[in-house]
């Protein structure tokens, strides 16, 4: 899977108030990547983030799934391309506090009523360290198995692209080199192209490529 | 689907247990009204049909309140004249003309309701032949008064009359069960109402030329021709008004309902605009979380539904029975009437949820997921 950037721009409010958020942006991502994204507080990287996973629109320009504009695709196409082919992982974990991690991880397959998904959501606790857990709600799990629990139900639909939003944001350090092993995992081992957006140099530094941004441009 | 509903229903346990104890009200209301209408319904045309007669020769007074009183063994200010009768049987087409006088006297001390006739209510009973001598037991007396054939009733009003139980009649389910037969001249003895009547059955030969017969025979003095089936078609038109505006009340409430529920899903979409965010973000439709809010209000909604039916059931059974006809009417359930009740909790969920589902639909992932 590969997504581009194809001189994308992208603005927030009207009039005065308008800003952009992102300035021609050209930036293309594949499967088998890693590529962290850094820059200072409030330069653009999670909106960067977010139009590379099919979250959001470009105000101008053009993102490309495999080659072909997603300009014409419709809300529906967009969101079976998250569902099928991209994982999202975000600072605040997103998890369901009156569900379990299983539950938490089975609930977006089972929305889209995705085949074997009891299975599925089982295999990639498992996968994540967490298979002996399947069972407890997230206030009974530290910060770091709830990521982790958050990066299982990104991988459930067994994604070509991980995006992940400080993943390590609000974990101490030790456990953040923990989830910080896990994605490069993922990379490696099963070859899915991961873009982190970070502020840990650490992050930074196991990623292949780095990419700066500053006042919503790529540097 | 049914567990996430749950999981998000556990943490919201009050306004969920307000919302389907509002749809419960509605449902219940509704089925205790369809259920104790169509008991009634049933009731009067027993009770009417039970009559026997074509034709009510009648007092000259109100129709239906006479009718009612010759039914429930009440009381009245006016009677027929006996020596009606004769003139009666001799009109054509008349082929039964049976006497009756009615009220209420103490029988071994219990008031119970006296109904003096001739052997002629035979014909227009189902009771099977027999001899009519002494008293002829409805079936509730004789359990109430722990009566059996050979005993000894005392008949007391104004004057006394001591009499034999010869015959328990089979039970009917009707008035018939709740009336001491006698022969007519013990009635009017007892009652005081020497050479009156409370009414007189008229059966014809000929039901086709009913209205004939009715004419003729109301033309008599003092006397007016009643067919029960029109008497029936009043009470029923009656209650039939009391009964709609019954159901535009309860109609109200369920509006009001879908209303609550509504304001409830709206708000559960404000409160869960992270979930819906999050769920966007990891590939679910806007039909999928259309789907997933709408399923939520229909399984409230038909959960309100079924403790509705269940509260309804006992209700129908705690709520007076009567019509205010002074019939007793047990409620009438039947399968239609559940399937009605659950019908409409369904669309009170379906109605609610529209619009607080395509609200949440239309959320984009990226605003809502910014937001938090």
């Amino acid at each position: 899977m590969n997504i581009t950037l194809d001189r994308v721009w992208k603005s927030y409010g009207v009039g005065a108030g308008q800003f952009w958020a992102v300035e021609d942006a050209r930036l293309s991502v594949s499967t088998g990547d890693f590529v962290s994204i850094v820059g200072p507080s409030g330069s653009g990287k999670s909106t960067l983030l977010h139009l590379l996973g099919c979250l959001d629109t470009p105000t101008k320009g053009d993102i490309l799934i495999d080659g072909e504009s997603t300009a014409r695709k419709s809300d529906r196409e967009l969101s079976l391309v998250r569902r099928d082919r991209i994982g999202f992982v975000f600072q605040q974990f997103f998890l369901n506090g009156s569900m379990t991690s299983w539950q938490n991880v089975l609930l977006p397959m089972e929305i889209a009523k995705v085949r074997d998904r009891r299975a599925k959501a089982s295999q990639a606790l498992e996968w994540v360290g967490l298979g002996t857990k399947l069972k407890s709600y997230p206030s009974e799990l530290s910060g770091g198995e709830q990521q982790r629990v958050a990066i299982a139900r990104a991988l459930a639909n067994s994604p070509d692209l991980l995006l992940a939003d400080e993943p390590t944001g609000s974990l101490d350090s030790e456990t953040g080199a923990r989830v910080l092993g896990i994605l490069s995992a993922l990379n490696t081992e099963r070859e899915i192209g991961v873009v982190v957006v970070t502020h840990d140099g650490d992050v930074a530094r196991r990623a292949k490529e780095t990419i700066e941004v500053r006042d919503g441009r790529i540097s | 689907m049914i567990w996430i509903i749950y999981a998000n229903a556990k943490k919201r346990k009050s306004r969920l247990v307000m919302t389907v104890g509002g749809i419960a009200i509605g449902v219940a209301t509704l089925f205790a009204l369809l259920a104790l209408s169509s008991g009634i319904e049933g009731a009067l045309e027993r009770e009417i049909g039970g009559l026997g007669a074509h034709i009510l020769l009648l007092p000259e007074g109100c129709p239906y309140t006479l009718t009612l009183a010759l039914m429930q063994g009440a009381d009245t200010v006016e009677y027929v004249p006996e020596d009606v009768v004769p003139r009666v049987r001799e009109t054509e087409n008349v082929r039964v003309g049976v006497p009756v006088v009615v009220g209420k006297v103490k029988a071994n001390g219990t008031l119970v309701p006296v109904y003096g006739t001739t052997e002629d209510i035979f014909q227009l009973k189902a009771w099977g032949r027999s001899p009519f001598s002494g008293a002829l037991v409805g079936s509730n007396v004789a359990t109430n008064l722990k009566l059996e054939v050979g005993d000894r009733l005392t008949l007391d009003l104004y004057s006394e009359e001591p009499v034999e139980v010869t015959r328990i009649l089979p039970t009917t389910g009707g008035r018939d069960d709740t009336f001491v037969f006698v022969p007519l001249a013990t009635a009017q003895k007892v009652l005081g109402l020497e050479g009156k009547l409370s009414g007189i059955l008229v059966q014809t030969v000929n039901v086709s030329r009913l209205s004939q017969t009715r004419t003729t025979l109301g033309k008599m003095a003092e006397v007016q021709a009643v067919p029960p089936s029109e008497v029936f078609d009043a009470l029923i038109g009656l209650f039939g008004s009391v009964k709609q505006t019954l159901i535009l009340i309860t109609g109200i409430a369920i509006a009001v309902g879908v209303l609550t529920t509504m304001n409830t899903m709206t708000m559960a979409v404000y409160e869960r605009k992270r979930d819906i965010g999050l769920l966007r973000a990891l590939g679910s439709t806007r039909r999928d979380i259309f789907g997933l809010f709408v399923s939520e209000s229909l399984l409230v909604s038909l959960a309100g539904g079924v403790l509705g039916l269940a509260g309804g059931y006992v209700a129908s059974y705690l709520l007076p029975r009567t019509s205010g006809f002074g019939i007793d009417a047990s409620p009438h359930f039947s399968l239609a009437y559940v399937g009605i009740c659950l019908l409409v909790a369904v669309a009170v969920g379906t109605l609610s949820a529209i619009y607080p589902a395509m609200m949440a639909a239309r959320m984009q992932p990226i605003r809502t997921l910014r937001e938090l």
